[in-house]
């Protein structure tokens, strides 16, 4: 018997790393699971390697475009009858500039990216919750939630800026059996970290890609990277009844980086 | 199968309340438990209601002295060989007063019950873990470690304590394979509260149901926290899936706290 029998979870960007780890665990205790990606061929792949048949479906497309999340929801909704747990997990530094030299386009895109994906899935997911008197919205924020770091202001903008909209919602829905919360990780080698890691790097001044991972390493206390176990972990509390009272919490897995 | 299955946990204040909840969360996970109180009549009922024959032990005893926390963690190592998970949950203050009329005494006792008592257990309990490359350190805070009230000055002052010692320690024994967290719980109605709720009520200006319902008023779920909230993210910190977790202080107060 598991923690999420029955329930339906959807996840942005759950074909890989944080994602990927929330769907395999959420899979594990017992619930179906719709995920979402860009790329058809890795969410073939990942269905595959999940082995969870009819359990498991793909929702392909950019998470950062409206049309796109709200499909995800609504597809959830019209698979397997209901939505009870929405995970906002995809986002990352799509531009890394000083704000002195960003343009309106590169903000954009990490406002859509990480911000607005957020806000259209959550909108659309409560829309369905509030009737039903219960759900789980759990958004994948960080750690630059909190802190910030030269050169990424796009997402350390966003990132702060999605835990404001995640305590403002919990306030609106708590008495409504709804919970929203957020995760901040630290640092993970993630595949979309290893991807844009190095031109963080360099926006940040601190050359490499190992010298950015070792960076973030140091400013924790477990002086190693976070896994993609750990925040999932959280992700399935966060998702079961135990947590039915844990709402507004921006909750760090980041091995002990944050002052607060 | 338990997450915690081989785990040796001590938890002072393990009577009742918050540590019973986490006292029983952890023995469902399969974790042997220690359980202090300073009431060995209360430990008698206790330890029948838990129903856990020899995984669960009882040591009596008033944190607040040194003595008797350095006793409960050497005890936890000698009744079962090791100590894995300390949960350091005794707490509380009396006496409440505005700081204008607050006397020594209070403070010095609330300093005592959770900052003290933190101190000493977590001192001691480093001793093995250390040497023994992991271990969990649970603190439990409250809400009042965040956010201040009027009138509750002792408690909000060691508990505020409390949460530096968390970020502190983590940070010492962070590469050690020992993580420190503090949980910060809204108010729940466990029995210290009943005892002490209506003289905390006093000093802010109100009756005890009327504290309920502003602690209520404040989260966004408008009703207070139960024991479990608190014992289902204590068993997550001290299983495997919680090594990565350190040094955070875990709201757990249907979204009363701003950070």
């Amino acid at each position: 018997m598991g923690k999420l029998d029955g329930k339906v979870a959807c996840i942005t960007g759950g074909t890989r790393s944080i994602g990927r780890a929330m769907a395999d665990a959420f899979l594990g205790e017992g619930a179906m699971v719709v995920v979402n990606g860009r790329d058809p061929a890795k969410g073939a792949a990942c269905l595959q390697e999940m082995g969870a048949g009819d359990r498991a479906a793909f929702f392909p497309g950019d998470s950062s475009k409206q049309d796109v999340v709200e499909g995800l929801v609504d597809f959830t909704i019209e698979k397997f009858g209901r939505l009870d747990i929405c995970c906002l997990n995809s986002g990352g530094v799509q531009a890394t500039a000083p704000v002195f030299q960003m343009t309106d386009e590169e903000w954009e895109l990490e406002v859509d990216w990480n911000l607005n994906h957020v806000f259209w899935g959550m909108r659309r997911a409560l829309q369905h919750m509030i009737p039903r008197q219960s759900g789980r919205i759990i958004v994948t924020s960080s750690v630059e939630g909190k802190l910030g770091k030269p050169g990424l202001p796009g997402y350390v903008a966003t990132k702060h800026a999605v835990n404001g909209l995640v305590k403002s919602a919990a306030h609106e829905v708590g008495t409504l059996g709804i919970t929203v919360n957020a995760i901040l990780p630290g640092i993970i080698e993630t595949d979309i970290v290893r991807e844009t890691g190095p031109a963080s790097a360099q926006a940040m001044g601190v050359g490499s890609y190992e010298a950015l991972i070792d960076l973030f390493c140091s400013e924790s206390s477990i002086k190693r990277p976070n896994k993609v176990e750990e925040v999932a972990a959280v992700a399935v509390l966060m998702a079961s009844d135990a947590a039915k009272n844990m709402t507004g919490c921006l909750f760090p897995v980041d091995g002990g980086t944050l002052p607060y | 199968m338990g997450v915690l299955d081989g785990r040796v946990a001590c938890v002072t204040g393990g009577t009742r309340g918050i540590g019973l909840g986490i006292a029983r969360a952890f023995l469902d996970e399969g974790a042997r438990v220690v359980v202090n109180g300073r009431d060995p009549a209360k430990a008698d009922r206790t330890m029948k209601e838990l129903g856990a024959g020899d995984r669960v032990h009882f040591i009596a005893g008033d944190v607040k002295t040194r003595e008797v926390c350095e006793a409960v963690v050497d005890g936890t190592v000698s009744h079962f060989g090791r100590i894995d998970i300390l949960v350091a949950n005794a707490g509380g203050a009396a006496d409440f007063a505005p700081i204008a009329e607050l006397p020594d005494e209070p403070l010095e006792d609330a300093l005592r019950w959770n900052l003290w008592h933190s101190f000493w257990c977590m001192r001691r309990a480093f001793s093995y873990m250390i040497p023994q490359q992991s271990g969990r350190i649970i603190n439990i805070s409250s809400v009042e470690g965040k956010v201040g009230k009027p009138g509750l000055s002792s408690y909000v002052v060691a508990k505020h304590a409390v949460n530096g010692l968390t970020k502190s320690a983590a940070k010492e024994v962070g590469p050690l394979g020992i993580t420190v967290n503090a949980l910060c719980p809204g108010v729940i109605e466990t029995d210290i509260v009943k005892e002490g709720g209506a003289g905390a009520a006093a000093a802010m200006g109100l009756t005890y149901d009327e504290l309920l319902a502003q602690f209520a008023a404040d989260s966004a779920i408008k009703r207070i926290n139960e024991v479990e909230d608190v014992a289902n993210v204590a068993v997550l910190l001290a299983s495997d899936a919680g090594a990565g977790i350190t040094g955070s202080l875990i709201s757990i107060d249907g979204g009363t706290s701003p950070y």
